[in-house]
């Protein structure tokens, strides 16, 4: 599926967060969206994801404005895995995930055992699948975060939104999560932290400032210790080993000048 | 596929037996609790009664006097009333309790019942709406409910979307508006038979059940609990929070006034029925959920049931427990109620608002 923006500008308070943005996501494509903290990678999803309109501009999947669906179809075509995920009522593990099903139900449909079926099949990806009755309360982060993820499987859609999905794993469950997802014959677009993890996992970056795409390209392309220091005031070193893989060292600034010195 | 662990079909027969069950209970209530009263009848005459009215066989004698009048037109539509509101009270308290996204919540919480009191207050106490005939001041008390949880819709929804924190509070607003205005009037009215009256409606009361009433409120319970119970996806989704039921394909902002009116007009009919009864609508939906967790395609079949059976049995404690002498069936509700809730709260595995 392809998701492409036009100018999306968005407003939230008396802040204007994004400043026109175009975007766009090929069939298939691995996007990433890097970014410090405020520069609006979370807005341009949730525009995408349609948590927020847009004051401006317009949003097309597969070359059909969002608003023209209903918000039952968008969720049939577009999963996402968001940061915050916390309840205060106890669902079991498998009605969490069997809420993924929702979008291709009617009103008076039953969940029938294709709908069971799935479901399984989404916790056995996650390797959750021992978890079925627990009470999705009693997990930890990570394995919450996981459950969220088989919900989206669940969903069965050409594309997954992931909004900084990471942040709870460890390091071991980061690799592991952005794995899964790259098997998926998906397109998918993250927010991502993680400079290394955005060059190992994407086929494309977005690199955003102040609500605005300041660089775009294939990671090699764009990941250079110039564009670091722009984005992030941060001062950074890049080889790449011989299996071909890119990596990035930071200094922190008190260091910085030292290292630079020596 | 191997079915080396727990299938899901394997655990959905446990809930439907318990459904099941909850149904047979629910009849032996009814068949029990209509031999207990004040008056003392023996066994075999009200089973005639009941059995001559509901088939037409056996002793036609038992189609008249005393005791059919006592066991068909004073206690038998008392227990299907009480199992009507209790079964809508115990629906409506989970449904609001998934429209504001809080565990607190009972189907008073957004002043229906102030509101209530209010259109009592009113009709009592200054003879407002003598038009509506001889029930005229359950018909105010319902119209004040209903009224007050459209104004409670509006007012959350000034100065943008509604969401569930603005529609508690705006609860809470009208709540206090409204108890006001009828502190107001009972203080400057100066009538001790009117108060009297008003807190005796406060304090809910099954006594004034007929087969009448019943025609409606029973109707509208049964009508209320399948129109909920096939929306068990949305008010999941509910529970999630706005921006995740949109990822999930559901708006919930028209679903959220929908679910409030339908449950206010329930209310309201309970309401004109049998006065305010607390803590039916907290504690029922708490103990299901418990039991057998949030999913509210078990929740509200499951609360419903469990909701008619307590208030069938609350009823006939209210009637035996002090000789010669009724308890306003509010009062042991929440006599019941409030510890339970406290003991709900204390136990620490129980999420109330967060995280433990």
């Amino acid at each position: 599926m392809q998701i492409t923006t036009e100018q999306i500008k968005a407003v939230l308070g008396n802040a204007q967060i994004l400043n026109g943005i175009d975007f766009q996501a090929k069939d298939n494509q691995f996007v990433g969206i890097i970014g410090p903290n405020g520069s609006g990678k979370s807005t341009l999803l949730k525009c995408i994801y349609r948590v927020l309109a847009p004051t401006e501009g317009v949003v097309y999947l597969d070359g059909k404005p969002l608003s023209e669906h209903k918000v039952r179809e968008s969720a049939q075509k577009i999963a996402v895995v968001a940061q915050h995920n916390y309840y205060n009522f106890e669902f079991s593990v498998r009605e969490v995930v069997m809420m993924g099903r929702a979008p291709h139900k009617k009103a008076l449909d039953r969940d029938n055992a294709e709908d069971y079926r799935i479901v399984r099949e989404a916790l056995k990806t996650v390797g959750m699948s021992e978890f079925e009755d627990r009470s999705f309360s009693t997990l930890s982060g990570g394995e919450q975060q996981r459950i969220i993820l088989a919900r989206a499987l669940a969903q069965q859609t050409p594309c997954l939104i992931l909004d900084e999905p990471t942040n709870h794993l460890d390091i071991k469950y980061q690799l592991w999560l952005m794995d899964i997802v790259k098997e998926l014959s998906c397109t998918v677009v993250s927010a991502v932290h993680d400079l290394n993890i955005a060059a190992m996992y994407c086929d494309y970056l977005y690199a955003m400032k102040d609500g605005r795409v300041v660089a775009q390209g294939t990671p090699k392309e764009l990941l250079t210790p110039k564009l670091i220091r722009t984005l992030y005031d941060v001062d950074s070193k890049i080889s790449i080993d011989e299996d071909g893989m890119m990596h990035i060292f930071y200094y922190p600034s008190s260091l910085a000048k030292k290292e630079v010195l020596s | 596929m191997k079915h080396t662990r727990k299938n899901f079909f394997e655990k959905k027969p446990v809930y439907l037996v318990v459904l099941f069950m909850l149904f047979i209970a629910l009849i032996f209530s009814l068949l029990l609790a209509v031999t207990i009263g004040s008056t003392s009848i023996p066994l075999a005459d009200v089973y005639q009664v009941v059995f001559y009215k509901l088939f037409h066989v056996g002793d036609p004698s038992f189609g008249s006097g005393k005791i059919h009048d006592v066991v068909w037109f004073i206690r038998l539509p008392r227990l299907i009333l009480a199992a009507a509101v209790g079964m809508s009270l115990s629906i409506c308290g989970v449904v609001m309790q998934a429209v504001v996204k809080n565990p607190l919540a009972e189907p008073y919480v957004l002043g229906i019942s102030f509101g209530a009191s209010l259109g009592a207050t009113l009709s009592i106490m200054l003879g407002i709406g003598t038009m509506f005939g001889p029930n005229y001041v359950g018909v105010m008390a319902c119209l004040g409910a209903f009224l007050i949880s459209i104004g409670v819709v509006a007012l959350s929804n000034i100065g943008g979307r509604s969401t569930s924190v603005k529609l508690l509070l705006s609860g809470m607003a009208l709540s206090s508006l409204c108890g006001a205005f009828s502190s107001f009037i009972v203080y400057f009215s100066n009538d001790q038979d009117g108060m009297k009256t008003v807190s005796y409606w406060m304090m809910g009361s099954l006594s004034g059940a007929s087969w009448e009433n019943n025609l409606i409120v029973v109707p509208l319970a049964i009508a209320g609990v399948i129109f909920f119970w096939t929306q068990y996806r949305t008010l999941n989704l509910m529970l999630l929070g706005d921006e995740a039921a949109v990822t999930l394909g559901t708006n919930l902002y028209p679903w959220r006034q929908t679910y409030l009116l339908v449950s206010s007009l329930m209310i309201g009919f309970v309401v004109y029925s049998s006065g305010v009864i607390g803590f039916v609508g907290l504690v029922i939906p708490h103990v299901v959920r418990m039991l057998f967790g949030t999913d509210h395609k078990k929740l509200i079949p499951l609360s419903a049931l469990v909701g008619s059976i307590f208030l069938i049995w609350a009823d006939v404690l209210c009637r035996v427990i002090i000789p010669g002498m009724e308890l306003p069936i509010g009062v042991l509700t929440s006599m019941i109620g409030a510890p339970c809730f406290i003991y709900l709260m204390a136990r620490k595995k129980y999420g109330f608002g967060g995280k433990e």
